[in-house]
């Protein structure tokens, strides 16, 4: 019972935090430099990492389907495969599972450090609400770069999947094949609703993690913890959220 | 880094991100983003099937557009076909829906149509031909494997039987069975008939044996193939023959194929009815001459009377005779 109470308590707060930031959203050019700090953090940092997930990615799912597809004769779809499976559901997946991982914890890491030693109650004197100051253009950010990592992420995933099925012996497919073969099943709206999925992802993950930062209580100890709790809290929200954002985009 | 670095490196990255992501839209949507290049064309179908936006219209296996979309129009499906620019499409060309694989790809097939036939303008409606899909030849596939299985059924219980009445093989073992003495028989006999012409007894033994005899069947085998070689010129005279009797050259052919011939010869007959009806009649003096016997009666006296002149004259005959010649010479 007690930890239904704390899960609704957070999901609360996390609403609350976002009605709030939504109420600064007018500040939010007067707050240029931190909105391009949190979009160098999120976006352009992340980049490698997602580069290199995604490209392996790509790779083993080429590699996979290339293995099973061979028993039936459909190896020429493996492009059609690897495309629609990274642009509707790996690439939005992999790259909000990478931000919970390396942005939304030193998120919850460094809000959390501000609320334990009383910086965040510090702009709270001052007038100055930790919503609009340390929320807002973070929200702001993780909105605008979300679909620029994922679609660089579906690109390099695409890639990823024609090196393999080009050198892998088994497969040998040529790139031009496997690139027809992907545009032939493929639309636009299918990489549209990846890069929806992905917006909506990042949005949560950077929510909750504020949300869990903020609202972190006691010593230096709990840091850690609230980490912990950001990081398994985005995982799960992701996967959750994951089911019902298809199901409603089809 | 200082700010100008850091705001510098987030706009090229953003912008990267746009870029890609038009770069994306242009690739999957056939470079549609800002132009619609070619002209389009309507193909109206009973049942579009597995066609869908985006599938492949070719003409003679090259591709020369795309379908554009597919909508309902009344009582019939339509789709409408983008044709790049520059592709003339004749007004018979046929457009049908090709199956391209078995897992639901297809596409537009068109033909080449005649050379001399009006290109097909912008909107203009295509010729359509159905074909039938997977589902129709799987389903005339299990119509034959059900004929199939029925007649396998009845051949089976034919060679087998049903229960009922014996089948194929328990009527030929019965056979075999209650005949098994006069097949033994047959069997010896035949034993028999073998070893004899294999040791040239009989006609047929002597005939396989004896070379002799073998080369007059030979000699006989020529005479007869002469005899059938002047058969053969014999009949190619008689058809020659017949084809001039046809043409109407000969005497036979004028009788038998010249209108004018046959024309004279009824007006001959009909003269000749005529002759012999007045005969008959004792009309004329043929007819006079064979049925009034006064005329013979009449030829006869006057022969007796002759005759007896000439009696007469064979008495003063040499007088007679001196007479003439002195009033030839005198």
């Amino acid at each position: 019972m007690k930890q239904l109470t704390n899960i609704l308590e957070g999901f609360g707060s996390a609403v609350q935090l976002l009605v709030q930031s939504c109420r600064y959203a007018g500040t939010l050019p007067r707050q240029r430099a931190r909105f391009i700090e949190q979009c160098y953090l999120i976006g352009y940092t992340t980049l490698p990492i997602v580069a290199i997930l995604c490209f392996f990615m790509g790779s083993v799912l080429a590699l996979q389907a290339g293995y099973s597809m061979e028993n039936f004769g459909a190896k020429q779809f493996i492009g059609s495969l690897v495309g629609l499976s990274f642009a509707r559901e790996l690439g939005p997946v992999i790259v909000a599972i990478l931000l919970a991982g390396r942005v939304g914890s030193a998120i919850t890491a460094e809000l959390a450090s501000m609320k334990v030693y009383q910086e965040v109650d510090a702009l709270v004197t001052m007038n100055i609400p930790p919503a609009r100051m340390l929320v807002l253009p973070r929200l702001a950010a993780v909105l605008v770069m979300m679909p620029v990592l994922a679609i660089i992420g579906n690109l390099i995933g695409w890639f990823g999947g024609a090196v393999v099925s080009k050198y892998v012996q088994s497969i040998a497919i040529e790139p031009e094949a496997y690139f027809a073969a992907l545009r032939r099943y493929m639309k636009f709206k299918d990489v549209g609703t990846g890069l929806m999925k992905a917006e909506i992802f990042g949005f949560v993950v950077v929510l909750i993690c504020c949300s869990i930062g903020l609202s972190t209580r006691g010593g230096p100890r709990e840091i850690g913890a609230s980490v912990t709790r950001a990081v398994v809290a985005s995982l799960i929200s992701i996967l959750v959220l994951d089911y019902f954002v298809t199901k409603a985009l089809m | 880094m200082n700010t100008a670095q850091q705001t510098a490196r987030v706009g090229l990255f953003f912008l990267l991100g746009l870029a890609l992501t038009w770069v994306t839209w242009e690739t999957l949507s056939d470079g549609k983003l800002f132009k619609q290049t070619g002209y389009t064309l309507i193909a109206g179908f009973e049942n579009l099937k597995e066609l869908k936006q985006g599938d492949e219209v070719r003409m003679a296996g090259v591709k020369i557009g795309s379908i554009e979309k597919t909508r309902l129009a009344g009582r019939r499906a339509e789709a409408v076909l983008r044709i790049d620019p520059g592709v003339k499409i004749a007004s018979d060309a046929t457009a049908t829906i090709v199956m391209a694989g078995l897992i639901g790809t297809n596409y537009v097939g068109l033909d080449l149509g005649t050379p001399g036939a009006p290109s097909l303008v912008d909107g203009a409606e295509l010729r359509t031909k159905i074909t039938p899909d997977i589902n129709t030849i799987m389903a005339e596939i299990g119509n034959l494997g059900q004929k199939l299985e029925g007649a396998l059924n009845s051949i089976t219980s034919s060679v087998s039987g049903d229960g009922k009445s014996p089948g194929l093989f328990q009527k030929i073992d019965l056979l075999v069975t209650q005949n098994s003495e006069k097949i033994g028989t047959t069997m010896s006999n035949l034993q028999d008939i073998t070893t004899k012409l294999k040791d040239g007894e009989g006609t047929l033994g002597k005939l396989i044996n004896d070379p002799k005899l073998h080369d007059e069947l030979l000699a006989t085998v020529a005479e007869i193939k002469s005899a059938a070689a002047d058969a053969k010129v014999f009949v190619t005279d008689t058809q020659g023959i017949i084809a001039q009797v046809k043409a109407g050259k000969g005497t036979l052919g004028a009788l038998l194929y010249d209108e004018e011939s046959a024309a004279s010869i009824k007006v001959t007959v009909k003269n000749l009815r005529d002759v012999s009806d007045k005969i008959a009649r004792g009309e004329g003096t043929l007819g006079k001459l064979l049925n009034d016997d006064s005329l013979y009666l009449g030829v006869q006296s006057t022969l007796k009377k002759a005759d007896r002149a000439i009696d007469g004259l064979g008495d003063s005959g040499p007088i007679t005779a001196v007479g003439v010649a002195a009033s030839v010479l005198f």
